[in-house]
């Protein structure tokens, strides 16, 4: 049959004949469906039916081995490491991980001043939330205040003490700048206008220039600020020295501070890498390539036993502070590596094109060739970022009690000696699931940076 | 008569470009800037350094070298005695670690040419199961699971004397010290078998070039594989017979507490090297899969449509294109090992880090001196590893030009 | 087949045999659910050359892909020379059939030069030695007009020229059919003509050749049948004059109208 004949005669003047495409059908049975799908990916040949079966086997073992140890015969309350043991022989002994829960959290930070460290990181989250909503405007600028005044706010919350002219003007400046952020945010829902609009309005200023609008705003935040120095520069709490500071707590500060540093640094690093100028290059160069050639914990090493050699007398680092020190020189030297990748997939003429626009190096690089550049780069920048979350493990063996070294030292404790198992499994854990999320997170902006790249279809 | 000029003559040669324009100077501005601060920085760290080292009372220069170094060490394939000097303990942190580091790369990369080829599979089970692999291992701190090997495997093997005796006949050990294996001892003719044998590998690489000399002339396949691993096995095994099993062995034996003799691998090395094979692993395992996946199916296709079989077609014309995907990631991660069995410090097994940052910096001091012996240790094997790199690369172009 | 001489090809078939080489029967293909040929019914005689044309999506491409197992079907039987086309192209013996194919993409392989590209395969499936392989390729290389280019790499050449080479080297094999599957699709519009002028030499020597493609010219001048398809199945069958002068369906009117109208 190769002519497609209908029964009704052709109605075209011309004498051509009505096609009439055929339907489509539903594919045979036995080519769709479950045990299709089995035959085709698991039981397609003798060998690989022998290894899915395997499989099953191992899998099987596992799964219930896995279960039977840390759930079914778990103990979950116990007063010691024997009492687990006289409950339940082979099972998993959480009791030990619930009774210093409280450490793995905040290390050995007092328990009275413990709410100041949720405060604070309940304030990051509070600062940043404007950002995923997008009616906002200015979100950049709400994102880039994160970045450089939220941690001083953090810093104070988290440390105490009395508060030098320097970190009175800064912790305020960030309540300031927060409070702002958020009347900006519930202006904007409620309104439909933000703070820059509403301030213009009140002043009646809607036709004035760009420089009188932007002075105006300004003087509203100096206004903010004031009062809230009238308000909170009495305010002190307790002073908590560092060496208290442990646990995920400890461990969420020094990858804050470092991925904080290290884009930017390896932003810097990475032009300095391009740069023309040779003896910027080669200073660049020189840093990345040493930075690189060595291991993180050396790194660690040099940072606290030569530290305190490089500093002037009288002048002392605590160790945490060494050790972010060394962690943030060191993944800027990796940042820096990827932002070049990035850099050099941008095509030439980009440059070429913004010259040519007039516009110099700095702001060609801000608007033009870094964004592009970044871009491209988030999934390797979100990498860069899950291994500093996991190398910050390394500050455990410089004897700083991040949550490694706590849920290590419980198996050191008396009461609880010899537990080894559970704190590794935990720790594990918990590591699995922030890197895992964060990954995940990387693969969706990738989808999301990618449909805006392409919208212009 | 005077030539007449040319029109030519007064516009061909472009005007010489100005030396110092705006911009150059502006850049030379730059760079003294940053010259001149890092320079700065430098003279007033060693200015501090010296004046702390002296108040410390700590001494500087590589004579400490000369010294000698009161500790033991726990493994060590240089021979090493309490009171050598740290000239040698250097020696041995540079060969431990470059043992240790040599197994877990030839161990990963062999385990993750499997995990990449497996999450290719068309088995969904076995693809899945890499998948998890790779995420699980990647999304776990190295030092976890550096510990979780020591800590938790090694600690439930057995004491030396309950120990388990895998097929029974002394040959493989493993208890909560270690993994013991019997020691040869090369005895008197044992230089035959070894001449024996490079004679073998000498022909064994004449077979390979005369087979494929044939095979290009004449077309006929030779099977090389099969011959040459008859050779390298049988010749020397022979010669070694006829010379009268020149070999004895070090059983290790139950002495007191522990087993002596023979060969062992402490419980820290086979942890740092288990775990270091499996970590990088993964991550070769992802640079495999994305090399193949680099290649485009119509390669394959075409190779299957000239009638070339699937494996033949992996072999000469995806594997190849693959491969240049592969090993630039691949060498990088070779790197990431070596650093890597840095890690050795948190389970006591003596590299380089843990012997000579940690612990002949804890004895002597001479903190600058020791920083800048492991820093250029790490920085000779980089280099060693880029200038592999930089080589591979070239070889690659020129074919593809 | 015939001797290499550059004569107009006959378009009605002289060299056509009797011998059905390649038989299509109630063929049906699913992509999941998604029914993507639809009883095809098609019959390939010896030293026939079939153009199949036809919108994007109608599936032509699978049509022939099916043919030399880089597609399955799933219902209905395809032979080749008699034997039932089954299995896909990486599990079983793909040189039992003998069928070539060119492919849009060219698919050289970069890594080697033009010369081995044409030689691989007889060396290593035919087990020719290398001194035969290269005689056979070069004198492919000639008949497509190259032969200065054999130690060069397929990147150096133009997209033209390497569509010549991918020619050449699907006939080192010295297949008995030749899939083209819209080998010109992808070049820019100077080099068209070059690959056309081979694949018409080409079809002058007997070999039975189908081709996808959108190149009506080509069709009416070397076409001893042109197949065209719609949404996976096959709309009309004709030869070049009655398919272009008079169709018979009005959907083969209208793809006529639009592709030769501008």
């Amino acid at each position: 049959m190769s002519d497609k004949e209908t029964n009704a005669p052709s109605t075209d003047p011309d004498g051509t004949m009505i096609f009439v495409p055929t339907p489509s059908q539903a594919p045979p049975s036995e080519t769709v469906g479950p045990i299709f799908w089995l035959r085709q990916n698991l039981f397609y040949s003798f060998f690989s039916s022998a290894i899915t079966l395997l499989g099953i086997y191992f899998l099987f073992v596992t799964i219930t081995g896995l279960y039977t140890w840390g759930v079914a015969e778990a103990v979950w309350t116990a007063e010691s490491r024997r009492d687990c043991l006289d409950q339940s022989p082979h099972g998993a002994c959480w009791a030990g991980i619930r009774t210093w829960f409280n450490s793995i959290i905040y290390g050995r930070y007092p328990d009275a001043e413990q709410w100041r460290i949720k405060l604070g990181f309940g304030l990051l989250v509070i600062w940043l939330l404007p950002i995923w909503i997008e009616r906002i405007k200015a979100r950049a600028w709400i994102g880039i205040s994160a970045v450089l005044i939220y941690p001083y706010l953090a810093g104070y919350l988290f440390a105490g003490g009395e508060r030098g002219v320097f970190m009175q003007f800064a912790f305020i400046a960030s309540v300031t700048t927060l409070v702002a952020n958020w009347l900006h945010v519930a202006l904007t829902l409620l309104t439909g206008r933000g703070l820059p609009d509403w301030i213009n309005r009140v002043c009646g200023l809607g036709n004035s220039t760009e420089k009188t609008q932007r002075i105006a705003f300004f003087s509203t935040l100096l206004l903010l600020f004031v009062a809230f120095y009238a308000t909170f520069a009495g305010w002190e709490v307790a002073q908590v020295k560092t060496n208290l500071w442990g646990g995920l707590f400890l461990t969420f500060v020094i990858a804050g501070i470092g991925i904080t540093f290290s884009l930017p640094a390896g932003i810097l690093l990475a032009l300095a890498r391009r740069s023309e100028l040779p003896a910027i290059r080669i200073l660049a160069i020189g840093f990345i390539e040493l930075v690189r050639s060595v291991p993180l914990i050396s790194v660690l090493f040099m940072a606290v036993t030569m530290v305190p050699l490089f500093l002037p007398q009288g002048v002392e680092l605590n160790k945490l502070a060494q050790a972010i020190v060394g962690v943030c020189l060191f993944f800027a030297a990796y940042m820096a590596e990827t932002v070049r990748g990035g850099l050099q997939i941008v095509p030439i003429g980009q440059t070429e094109a913004a010259k040519s626009l007039g516009l110099n190096y700095w702001k060609s690089m801000y608007l033009i060739v870094l964004p592009q550049a970044l871009k491209v780069m988030i999934p390797n920048i979100v990498s860069n970022f899950i291994a500093l979350f996991k190398d910050t493990t390394l500050v455990s063996i410089i004897g700083l009690y991040d949550m490694l070294l706590m849920l290590k030292a419980i198996g050191r404790n008396s009461s609880w000696i010899g537990l080894h198992h559970e704190p590794l499994v935990f720790a594990a854990a918990i590591y699995f699931v922030i890197c895992f999320a964060m990954s995940k997170y990387s693969q969706y902006l990738e989808t999301v940076v990618g449909e805006g790249a392409n919208q212009s279809r | 008569m005077t030539t007449i000029p040319t029109k030519t003559d007064a516009v061909d040669t472009p005007p010489a470009k100005a030396r110092f324009t705006k911009e150059s100077i502006k850049g030379l501005i730059y760079q003294f800037a940053a010259v001149g601060i890092v320079v700065f920085i430098g003279w007033y760290l060693y200015d501090n350094v010296s004046r702390n080292l002296e108040n410390l009372g700590m001494a500087s220069g590589f004579r400490f070298l000369d010294i000698a170094a009161g500790f033991d060490i726990s493994w060590s394939i240089v021979p090493y005695e309490p009171g050598d000097n740290y000239g040698r303990v250097y020696l041995v942190g540079i060969t431990n670690t470059l043992i240790v580091s040599a197994m877990a790369i030839i161990a990963s990369t062999g385990l993750g040419f499997v995990i990449g080829v497996s999450r290719l599979s068309r088995n969904w089970l076995v693809s899945r199961l890499a998948s998890v692999y790779v995420e699980v291992v990647r999304n776990t701190p190295a030092l976890i699971q550096v510990l979780f090997w020591f800590l938790a495997v090694f600690s439930i093997l057995p004491r030396p004397k309950n120990g388990i005796d895998v097929a029974g006949l002394g040959l493989l050990q493993i208890n909560n010290r270690g993994i013991y294996f019997p020691k040869g001892l090369p005895q008197e003719g044992f230089g035959f078998t070894l001449i024996a044998l490079a004679l073998a590998i000498g022909a064994a690489v004449a077979i390979g070039i005369w087979a494929r000399r044939r095979r290009i002339l004449t077309g006929q396949r030779f099977p090389v594989v099969p011959t040459v691993l008859a050779v390298v096995i049988l010749v020397p095994s022979l010669v070694f017979l006829l010379t009268g099993s020149p070999l004895g062995w070090e059983f290790p034996v139950l002495q007191g507490f522990n087993l002596s003799g023979g060969v062992s691998f402490p419980p820290a090395l086979c942890a740092v090297f288990i775990a270091l094979s499996i970590y990088h692993a993964a991550y070769i395992g992802e640079a495999v899969r994305a090399g193949i996946l680099s290649v485009s199916p119509g390669q394959a296709e075409a190779s299957f449509s000239l009638g070339l079989k699937p494996n033949w077609t992996m072999r000469m014309i995806v594997v190849p294109q693959a491969l240049r995907a592969i090993v630039p990631l691949l060498i990088s991660q070779w790197m990431n090992t070596v650093k890597g069995s840095s890690l050795a410090v948190a389970v006591g097994f003596p590299e380089i880090t843990a012997l000579f940052l940690q612990t002949s910096l804890n004895q002597v001091g001479y903190a600058i001196e020791i920083v800048a012996m492991v820093m250029l240790f790490y920085c000779t094997v980089s280099i060693s590893i880029s200038l592999l790199l930089n080589y591979y690369n070239k070889r690659v172009q020129l074919k593809e030009r | 087949m015939t001797q290499a001489t550059v004569t107009q090809p006959e378009s009605t078939g002289q060299n056509v045999s009797a011998d059905i080489v390649i038989e299509m029967k109630g063929v049906n293909k699913w992509y999941d659910t998604f029914h993507a040929l639809k009883n095809i019914d098609l019959k390939v005689h010896r030293g026939e050359r079939i153009v199949i044309c036809g919108p994007s999506g109608s599936a032509k491409s699978t049509l022939i892909r099916c043919i030399n197992r880089l597609e399955q079907y799933q219902q209905g039987e395809i032979f080749v020379h008699g034997e039932l086309v089954e299995g896909s192209a990486k599990s079983v013996d793909p040189s039992i059939n003998n069928v070539g194919m060119v492919f849009q993409q060219f698919n050289l392989f970069p890594h080697l030069t033009v010369l081995e590209n044409c030689i691989l395969a007889p060396m290593w499936v035919k087990k020719l030695p290398r001194h035969k392989a290269e005689e056979v390729a070069m004198n492919f290389l000639e008949r497509v007009h190259i032969p200065d280019q054999a130690l060069k790499y397929p990147k150096q050449l133009s997209g033209g020229q390497q569509q010549r080479v991918a020619i050449a080297r699907s006939l080192c094999m010295n297949p008995d059919i030749l899939l083209f599957d819209e080998p010109t699709s992808a070049l820019d519009p100077e080099m068209i003509s070059e690959v056309l002028d081979v694949m018409t030499e080409l079809a002058a020597t007997g070999i039975t050749m189908i081709c996808v493609t959108h190149e009506m010219g080509f069709a009416r001048q070397v076409a001893d049948r042109v197949v065209f398809m719609d949404s996976g199945e096959i709309v009309e069958e004709q030869p070049p004059e009655t398919f272009f002068d008079h169709p018979r369906m009005d959907r083969t009117k209208l793809f006529l109208s639009q592709i030769l109208g501008h």
